[in-house]
């Protein structure tokens, strides 16, 4: 059951990626709600939950990209895991706390990819940040600001919490 | 309300994070073998994957084509209220009939480019886009299995659109001739000077490289020069618009509007065999190009 919800959630996620959000470009740029996934699956089911999705997000999303496989499975690997640690010291989010949490993991995120990608020499250290990784947080913040709020006004997200760290 | 638990047991837990240990240090002791393996392993979960993504690209397909309709059809309604129904319908009829004409008129002066190029070629459709924001690159619905490899040139009737860089088994990755990753042996066609066309930060093209004492001007036409890579000699890649000389360089470049609109490229055709050279000054630009 575990292994079929997280198949549909890859399948889904990669489907939307290249296909839906290609259309809502801002400046070129979309979010990464692959990257908004692993910090909610992270936060709400555990550091190694986030983990392993991370990693296959990650390996899978880079499957349908130019990007080499190792930078997006380290990297969503690492998302994941770390909002796994944070979620199992936070009791209580905010989604306002949330956005800027997802705001600095995206940053950071972003930054760690430009410098692990092997990139033209055009597309230096202020191109990235202004182009890419600045542009992709700020998306990222909002998506998953807005995710999570729904889910924490509509659908009860404290007991959801609760029940999965009992 | 019954949830799914996805709480893992306790030895599981530590499993993975050995492995998740393993690969980090695999990554970094060995990248490219591990990441070949990676890539091995993952096509025919690319092929599985296909399916969704083929059948998420006809939806989003069918949206645009009833969205586009849906506008035009607002627009008619405001003018003439009483003949909203009647327009409502003939526009729908109308659009659907547009786009059948301008996919008809694109595939045939793809299969006539085809005939003309004497190139081992196979088309296939554009169903997604790069799931990063890094580089440009669009996905296309056929992989190994249907002969394609890395490095083969992709064109449309119009020019390069790029070269392929990753493939599964059923789904293959393109490097936009845009990108600035992307490097392509291109030549200015009236003044024979050869060069590197790579893809540029603001969408464009530029050609590098080009001797200090070359007469190209804007206006001139690049094509592919067929030196390396996977492209014969003569392809259409992009009209210059701009020379640019720096006083100490050792040489020159041009801004280059690339020929193939590739924001919106729907097929394209993959060069199996670039090997074999065409007469490829002989094709020059085509006579029937898309519209987009």
């Amino acid at each position: 059951m575990k292994m079929a919800v997280l198949a549909t959630l890859i399948a889904g996620l990669v489907s939307v990626q290249s296909i839906l959000l290609p259309h809502m470009m801002v400046w070129g740029v979309m979010p990464d709600i692959g990257l908004i996934a692993v910090c909610l699956v992270g936060l709400f089911g555990g550091e190694l939950e986030g983990l392993l999705l991370g990693l296959a997000l990650g390996w899978i999303m880079s499957l349908f990209s130019a990007a080499d496989l190792a930078t997006s499975m380290m990297t969503k690997g690492a998302v994941g895991y770390v909002a796994g640690l944070a979620g199992r010291h936070v009791v209580y989010l905010a989604p306002a706390v949330f956005v800027l949490w997802i705001l600095a993991i995206s940053c950071v995120a972003g930054l760690v990819t430009a410098a692990l990608l092997n990139l033209s020499d055009q597309q230096d250290w202020w191109w990235a940040v202004r182009a890419v990784v600045a542009p992709q947080a700020v998306m990222d913040a909002v998506a998953g600001g807005a995710l999570y709020w729904l889910l924490w006004s509509r659908l009860n997200i404290e007991r959801w919490v609760s029940e999965y760290r009992t | 309300m019954r949830m799914v638990n996805f709480r893992l047991p306790y030895n599981t837990g530590r499993i993975a994070l050995v492995l998740a240990a393993v690969l980090l240090v695999g990554f970094l002791l060995l990248p490219s073998q591990l990441q070949g393996v990676f890539q091995e392993v993952g096509s025919p979960i690319g092929w599985v994957l296909s399916w969704p993504l083929r059948a998420a690209a006809s939806v989003q397909e069918g949206i645009a084509d009833f969205w586009g309709g849906f506008v035009a059809l607002r627009g008619v309604a405001e003018e003439n209220k009483e003949l909203r129904k009647e327009l409502e319908h003939l526009k729908g009829q109308n659009s659907q009939l547009r786009e059948a004409a301008v996919a008809t008129e694109r595939l045939t002066a793809l299969l006539e480019f085809k005939t003309r190029a004497e190139l081992s070629m196979v088309a296939a459709q554009v169903i997604g886009r790069d799931t990063g924001n890094w580089y440009r690159t669009i996905i296309l619905n056929k992989g190994e299995s249907d002969g394609f490899k890395s490095d083969m040139g992709v064109i449309t009737s119009a020019g390069v659109v790029g070269r392929i860089v990753k493939t599964t088994a059923a789904t293959s990755v393109v490097l936009l001739v845009t990108d600035p990753n992307n490097a392509i042996a291109g030549l200015v066609q009236r003044t024979r000077d050869e060069g590197i066309v790579e893809g540029t930060t603001q969408g464009m093209a530029r050609l590098k490289y080009i001797p200090l004492l070359s007469n190209a001007r804007p206006g001139d036409r690049v094509v592919t020069s067929g030196l390396v890579g996977g492209f014969p000699r003569g392809l259409a890649i992009g009209t210059i618009t701009r020379i640019n000389k720096d006083e100490e360089a050792l040489f020159q470049f041009a801004e280059l509007t690339p020929d193939v609109d590739v924001g919106r490229v729907e097929e394209v055709l993959v060069i199996q065999s670039p090997n074999v050279q065409a007469e490829g000054e002989q094709l020059g630009v085509p006579a029937v190009r898309p519209k987009s």
